[in-house]
């Protein structure tokens, strides 16, 4: 066998090695940090928003007391979904009619995890669901796993909806 | 006839009334819910205290050989270290012992038995079983005499159970032994002092980064070890009728008999190796793991669940048993976070410990 042909083999095999040790390393590595300082509001809607705790605070604000699954009860306080909607310019009250009737809210968390909350639901005039975005605990800022944002809603029987380490809220419109 | 019925109802209203709540302190602190207690066997300090000494005492056993404390150890975190549990008689159990700490939450009890709710209805288990035997006691044996001649039982008895002309029963030492588990509580382990406390120099880095892993939706770890008491198995005085859940997570294929998980009682195929996901308080204290103790580290376990379980195939396999994949740090981190749930408190506690003389 020729040195040539040796190397050619032992060229290959090293790309498949290469391929076996990086080519697999996941697009989805789980993040071991909690969610980002910021909250985006984004998607289709007039004024995307990049909002921080202190932005949050300055909103107005509502306080929800939540029974775990497990018998413990947690106060969380935050602003209310449809405000920072709101203030991002989506079709709420008057303007939700027709077309606008058919858009919803992606709320995506730093993890991945993805959940959808429909205009209707979140409109005082429809569905009137309280959904805050939570930025405190008992009083305390979240953190860790928690945080610094994320949904609690406060109606839902399952706690599913509630995303943690919320990094994204993304408007859909499917109708123009 | 009717002359003593009527002398002997009051009489048996009288033995019936439920026994009145006492005032035992359980001192929560906050994210722990008040525990489920049987109307009929309400916690006080006097039950408790007569529970701590059956518990100890190897009177209760068929040789005088074992007691609850010699598959529940204390410095274990209430279990023995085995794979498997030994009975006073040397017959090995199927499945390990496991953790008392925090069992006063517990929706069921043992490793796979949706009926076993009550503790005082458990401990009949490992006292007069015989699939295997554990302590071996028969009835009619000397284990009643035995704390009846007892200057000191008597005096703990009668504190425990004032109002009952014969007070030494097995209903009474059923009770004051599940009063006694259900005081083990474990409640002030470094992961608490952090997230209760909000002390954030009570845990590592490392262990605040292992939680956010736990908490992630790729490993999903917290979907049957969730809550504040790490498992899905939980009840509390606001809600004790909570479904329990049950996993297959993947270790066999078949289970086999005896440990093939709730099927033993549901006789439900797709119940087949389904199991208790236990609290992950003080884990790092009881290994080894899984029902059958088949797993000897707490990163073995990690390597099983990020492989998908050892069989890829099994119908049942809970579908959280997916695999994920973790770098060499993120499995460092999840320990790290594991570890913090060990509260060096409960296993030094002389509430908790052996109150007899060496």
């Amino acid at each position: 066998m020729s040195h040539r042909r040796s190397f050619f083999r032992l060229s290959i095999l090293a790309a498949i090695w290469l391929a076996l040790a990086f080519g697999q390393a996941p697009q989805s590595q789980p993040q071991a940090q909690s969610g980002p300082a910021t909250l985006a509001v984004t998607g289709d809607i007039p004024t995307p928003l990049t909002l921080k705790a202190e932005d949050l605070a300055a909103m107005p604000r509502e306080k929800a007391s939540v029974p775990e699954q497990d018998g413990t009860e947690v106060e969380y306080e935050g602003v209310p979904l449809r405000e920072v909607l709101k203030r991002a310019g989506a079709p709420l009250g008057g303007q939700l009619r027709g077309k606008a009737l058919a858009s919803y809210v992606l709320a995506k968390a730093h993890d991945g995890y993805q959940v959808v909350f429909t205009l209707g639901e979140i409109d005082a005039q429809f569905g009137n669901e309280q959904i805050i975005v939570a930025d405190k605990r008992d009083g305390k800022p979240l953190f860790g796993y928690q945080g610094p944002f994320r949904l609690v809603c406060p109606h839902d029987k399952a706690g599913a909806r509630s995303v943690r380490m919320l990094e994204t809220l993304e408007f859909v419109k499917l109708q123009k | 006839m009717w002359k003593w019925l009527i002398f002997a109802l009051p009489l048996l209203a009288l033995a019936a009334e439920p026994e009145k709540a006492a005032d035992y302190q359980w001192n929560l602190p906050k994210g722990f819910p008040k525990p489920y207690v049987p109307a009929d066997n309400p916690m006080s300090a006097a039950k408790v205290e007569l529970g701590r000494y059956l518990f100890y005492d190897t009177r209760m056993s068929v040789n005088g050989k074992a007691s609850c404390a010699t598959c529940h150890k204390q410095e274990l975190a209430f279990t023995d270290g085995r794979a498997v549990g030994v009975g006073a008689t040397g017959e090995s159990h199927s499945r390990g012992a496991m953790s008392l700490v925090n069992v006063a939450w517990s929706a069921s009890l043992t490793w796979s038995n949706p009926e076993m709710k009550s503790l005082e209805k458990q401990a009949l288990v490992p006292m007069y079983g015989e699939h295997p035997v554990e302590l071996g006691l028969r009835e009619g044996d000397k284990f009643l005499p035995a704390l009846r001649s007892d200057p000191q039982y008597r005096a703990l008895f009668e504190r425990a159970f004032p109002r009952d002309s014969d007070r030494f029963t097995i209903v009474n030492v059923i009770k004051a032994l599940a009063s006694f588990e259900r005081s083990i509580v474990s409640a002030r382990s470094p992961y608490d002092r952090y997230h209760y406390d909000r002390d954030d120099s009570a845990v590592s880095d490392a262990a605040k980064r292992g939680e956010v892993l736990f908490f992630n939706q790729h490993l999903s770890c917290f979907r049957c070890h969730g809550g504040f008491n790490f498992t899905d198995s939980t009840v509390s005085e606001r809600n004790h009728d909570r479904p329990i859940e049950f996993h297959n997570t993947g270790l066999y294929d078949p289970y086999l008999a005896p440990n093939v998980g709730i099927y033993e009682f549901t006789r439900s195929p797709a119940d087949a190796g389904k199991f208790k996901a236990p609290t992950l308080r003080n884990i790092a204290l009881t290994a080894p793991y899984m029902h059958d103790g088949s797993i000897p580290t707490l990163e073995g376990v990690l390597d099983h669940y990020a492989a998908g379980g050892r069989n890829g195939h099994n119908p049942n396999k809970d579908p959280l048993i997916g695999g994920f994949t973790l770098s060499p740090q993120g499995r460092d981190d999840l320990i790290a976070f594991l570890k913090s749930l060990t509260d060096d408190m409960v296993i030094h506690d002389p509430r908790f410990a052996n109150p007899w003389p060496k």
